[in-house]
C-alpha cells in the first residue's frame, strides 16, 4: 500500500466570537481519498470549523496546513492575503445556500473561477466548464441564470464551479441542508459519484445515511470539541459515547 | 468680521427668517395634505380615463424644478394680468408669499398624492374584506381601515416630503420672500461675510433635527400597537390591544 | 406666437437651445463627478475606521439636510472667497480671480447628488448576498477581484432605481444655477421674457423642456433597469 498524501491538516484549532468559544481545539487530518463526514447538533461548532480550514473564518490559535503549506496568522488576520488566496483556490467549497452568483448563467458562474484566479483562457475554461457541468447532469442549463433553476440545481452548479477549480479537497457545508426534501437525492447523488472517483472530501452534513454508506471516517462534534471518531462502520453500530448515541437516536 | 457678531447684531432677521420658513412650509405642506387623500382615492380607484388629467399633473410637477414653477406662477400670472384684476385675483398674485405658498402647495400636493397612493395599495385586501364582512359602510371602511392603515406605511416617506418641502421653500427667497434664506442672502449682500450662510445651514439642519425628532416621535403613537407586537415577541400576545 | 419661438434674429428658439444646451452639459458634467463623491461617501461610512466612518455620515447628514441653492451659494461665494485669499498668499500681486458659475455648479449639484448617492450606494452594498462574496473567497479570489467581479455587476441592479431618481433630481436641479448667472435653459427663459413681456409662455415652455427631459431619462433608466435585471427572476 502507498503512503497516503495529507492534503489538509488541522491542528488545535480555537476559534471564539467575542467571549464566546465555539472551537475548543479540533485537529484533524485528511488524506488522499478520505471522505469525512463532520456531524453534530447544531451549535457543536462544525460550520466554523469547516469555515477555518479555508480561512472564511480565521482561527483564533491553531494552524492548517493544506498540502505542507501552512497559512500564517498574524493578529488575527491571514499574514499574507495573496498566499491565503492561493491556498483557497487549492480547496474547493460548496454552500449550504448555494451562494452562486445571481448575474452569471450557469456557464459564467463555472467559468468566473479558472478564468479570474487560475488565469486559464477563456477557450480552456469554457470546454472545462461545459465538461463539468455535463457531469453534474446539467448540460442543458448552462445558459440559464440561477434564479431559473431548482435549489437542486443550483446546488449541483455549485458543485461543478467547486470541480473547476480542480480542487485538491473539497468542502461542503451542509450542502443538502437548504433543499426541498425532493430534491435532497440528486445531490447526494453527485456527492457519492465524486467519492467514488476517489475525491477527497470533507462534508458537514446532517445526512446520516451519506455519513455511514459513503464516508471513510466520521467526526462527531459536541460543544466545540471531538466528542467520538472513528469509522462509519464502528460508529454507528457501537457508539462510544453517551452524546453520539443520543445523536443518532434523535436523528435516525 | 467675527461670525459671532454676525450673529449678535442679525439674529433678529435670522429668527423673523427661520419663522417665515416653517410658516411656509407647514401651510404648503398642510394645504397639500388636506387634498391629497382625496386625489389619492382618484389615482388607486377611479378609471384610466378620469386618472388622465391628475397623472398629467402630477408627471408635470414631478418632471419639472419647482423653481420654473414658482416663476410660472409669479411672473406668469403677470401675463394675465387684466383678466386677474377683473376676477379681484391680481392682489393674491401680487405678493410673492401667496404664490410661493401655491406654488409649494401644489407641489407638495403632487409627491403626497403618489406617497398615500402607495400606501393605499399596500392595504392588505384580507383586512379591507373583514370591515365589509362585518357590514362596514365603504366610506367607514376608508375611516377605520384603508387610511389608518395607509398612513401608517406611508408616514416615514411623508415625512420625507415635508423635509423636501422645507429645503424647496428656501427658493422662495428669489422671488423676494424673505425666509431664512431670503434673509441670509440680504445680510451676505450688506455685509460680505460668508459665515452668515453658515449660521443659515446649521438653522436649517437644526429645524430638520427637531422635524425628525417630533416626526418620529408620532410615528411610534402611530404604530404602538405593531412595537408591542415585538416587544411581546414569543409570548403571549396581550389580550387587549390599544386603539392605534 | 410660433414666431417667438423661431430660430434666428426674429425668435428665441435659438437663444432657449443654446441654454439647454448649458443645461445638459452641466448635468452631464456633474454626474460622474457626484457618482465618485457617492462612492466615496459610501466607502466611508462602511469603513473600518471611526473617524471616516463619522466623516462619511457628516457628509450624507448635512448635505442631505441643506436646502440646495444654499449650498450652491455656500460654494459659489466661499469657494470664490477661498480661492481668492489662497491666490493673495501664493501670489500677492495677482488680480482676484472668479469662481466661474459653471464650476461653480457641477460641485454643488455634485456634492448634493453625491450625497444621495453615498447613501443609495451603501443600501446597496448592504443589500448584496454576501453569501456569493464568500463563494468569492472560496475560489481564491482577491478583495478587488470580488468587488469588481460580484459586487459591482450587483450594485447597480439594487442602486439603479436610487441613482435614477438623483439624475432627475439634479437635472431639476440645474435650474437653480441661473441664479448665480449661469445662462443656462432657466436663465435664457428670462432674458427671453424681459424681452418679450410673456412670462407665461416661456416659463410653461421651459416646464415643459424640462419636463421631456425628466421623461426620456425615465424612458432611458426603465431600459437600464430591465437590462440591470438580466438573470433575475421577472415577474
Amino acid at each position: 500500500m502507498t503512503q497516503r498524501d495529507i492534503i489538509v491538516q488541522a491542528d488545535d484549532i480555537h476559534k471564539s466570537f467575542g467571549t464566546v468559544e465555539v472551537l475548543k481545539g479540533i485537529s484533524l487530518q485528511a488524506k488522499t481519498h478520505d471522505v469525512i463526514s463532520i456531524l453534530g447538533s447544531s451549535g457543536s461548532g462544525k460550520s466554523t470549523f469547516l469555515r477555518c480550514l479555508n480561512f472564511l473564518e480565521t482561527p483564533t490559535s491553531g494552524t492548517v496546513t493544506v498540502h505542507g503549506e501552512e497559512i500564517m496568522v498574524k493578529n488575527g488576520k491571514p499574514q499574507n492575503a495573496r498566499h491565503m488566496e492561493t491556498i483557497r483556490a487549492r480547496l474547493g467549497m460548496v454552500f449550504q445556500q448555494f451562494n452562486l452568483w445571481t448575474h452569471r448563467t450557469s456557464l459564467e458562474n463555472v467559468m468566473e473561477g479558472p478564468i479570474q484566479v487560475k488565469r486559464e483562457t477563456r477557450a480552456e475554461a469554457r470546454d472545462k466548464a461545459e465538461a463539468y457541468l455535463q457531469r453534474v447532469g446539467l448540460e442543458d442549463r448552462m445558459h440559464m441564470y440561477p434564479s431559473q433553476l431548482s435549489g437542486g440545481q443550483q446546488q449541483r452548479v455549485a458543485i461543478a464551479r467547486a470541480l473547476a477549480m480542480e480542487p485538491e479537497a473539497i468542502l461542503f457545508d451542509e450542502p443538502t441542508s437548504a433543499l426541498d426534501p425532493e430534491l435532497v437525492g440528486e445531490v447526494l447523488k453527485v456527492m457519492k459519484d465524486l467519492a467514488a472517483e476517489g475525491r477527497t472530501m470533507i462534508v458537514v452534513t446532517h445526512e446520516m445515511g451519506f455519513a455511514r454508506e459513503v464516508s471513510s471516517e466520521v467526526v462527531f462534534l459536541n460543544e466545540g470539541r471531538i466528542a467520538e471518531q472513528g469509522s462509519p462502520g464502528e460508529m454507528f453500530t457501537d457508539p462510544k459515547t453517551d452524546e453520539f448515541r443520543r445523536f443518532i437516536a434523535k436523528a435516525m | 468680521m467675527n461670525p459671532f457678531e454676525i450673529l449678535a447684531q442679525y439674529w433678529p432677521r435670522l429668527m423673523d427668517g427661520t419663522l417665515m420658513t416653517i410658516k411656509l412650509t407647514l401651510l404648503g405642506a398642510f394645504i397639500a395634505a388636506l387634498v391629497s387623500p382625496g386625489l389619492a382615492l382618484i389615482r388607486v380607484h377611479a378609471l384610466p380615463i378620469a386618472q388622465a388629467p391628475l397623472r398629467l399633473y402630477i408627471s408635470f410637477v414631478r418632471g419639472s424644478p419647482i423653481l420654473a414653477q414658482l416663476f410660472l406662477i409669479f411672473y406668469g400670472s403677470g401675463q394675465f394680468r387684466p383678466v386677474l384684476q377683473e376676477w379681484g385675483l391680481w392682489s393674491f398674485f401680487r405678493d410673492p408669499f401667496n404664490c410661493a405658498l401655491l406654488a409649494f402647495a401644489l407641489n407638495s400636493t403632487a409627491y403626497q398624492t403618489e406617497i398615500l397612493r402607495g400606501g393605499i395599495i399596500g392595504v392588505p385586501r384580507g383586512e379591507i374584506e373583514a370591515a365589509r364582512a362585518i357590514g362596514m359602510s365603504r366610506q367607514k371602511v376608508l375611516r377605520r381601515v384603508v387610511f389608518p392603515h395607509a398612513y401608517r406605511m406611508s408616514w416615514p416617506a411623508l415625512g420625507n416630503e415635508v423635509i423636501l418641502l422645507m429645503k424647496a421653500s428656501a427658493l422662495a427667497s428669489v422671488v423676494t420672500v424673505f425666509d431664512l434664506m431670503g434673509r441670509s442672502r440680504q445680510i451676505f449682500s450688506r455685509t460680505f461675510d460668508f459665515s452668515v450662510y453658515l449660521w443659515a445651514a446649521l438653522i436649517y439642519l437644526c429645524i430638520t433635527a427637531i422635524f425628525v425628532l417630533l416626526w418620529r416621535q408620532a410615528e411610534r403613537r402611530l404604530s404602538r400597537h405593531i412595537t408591542a407586537r415585538d416587544k411581546s415577541h414569543g409570548t403571549v400576545p396581550p389580550l387587549k390591544e390599544t386603539r392605534p | 406666437m410660433f414666431e417667438l419661438l423661431s430660430y434666428g434674429d426674429a425668435g428665441w428658439g435659438d437663444e432657449i437651445l443654446q441654454g439647454l444646451a448649458i443645461t445638459v452639459q452641466l448635468a452631464i458634467v456633474t454626474l460622474p463627478v457626484g457618482l465618485c463623491l457617492g462612492f466615496l461617501a459610501a466607502f466611508a461610512s462602511m469603513s473600518r475606521l471611526l473617524p471616516l466612518r463619522y466623516l462619511g455620515f457628516g457628509y450624507t447628514t448635512i448635505m442631505r439636510g441643506l436646502p440646495e441653492i444654499l449650498t450652491l451659494f455656500v460654494v459659489y461665494n466661499g469657494v470664490g472667497l477661498l480661492m481668492n485669499a489662497v491666490l493673495r498668499w501664493w501670489a500677492p500681486d495677482a488680480s482676484p480671480t472668479d469662481f466661474s458659475p459653471f464650476a461653480a455648479g457641477v460641485v454643488a449639484l455634485a456634492m448634493v447628488f453625491g450625497a444621495f448617492a453615498g447613501e443609495v450606494l451603501r443600501g446597496a452594498f448592504q443589500s448584496l448576498d454576501l453569501g456569493q462574496v464568500e463563494a468569492g473567497r472560496a475560489v481564491g479570489m482577491n478583495d478587488r477581484q470580488i468587488f469588481l467581479r460580484i459586487q459591482l455587476p450587483q450594485l447597480w441592479r439594487f442602486a439603479l432605481p436610487g441613482l435614477g431618481n438623483l439624475w432627475i433630481n439634479m437635472l431639476k436641479d440645474t435650474a437653480l444655477v441661473s441664479v448665480i448667472a449661469l445662462d443656462d435653459l432657466m436663465r435664457m427663459t428670462k432674458v427671453a421674457v424681459g424681452v418679450t413681456k410673456q412670462p407665461f409662455t416661456f416659463y410653461l415652455l421651459a416646464c415643459l423642456i424640462y419636463w421631456v427631459m425628466c421623461v426620456l431619462s425615465e424612458l432611458v433608466l426603465a431600459r437600464l433597469e430591465h437590462r440591470a435585471n438580466r438573470g433575475i427572476r421577472r415577474a
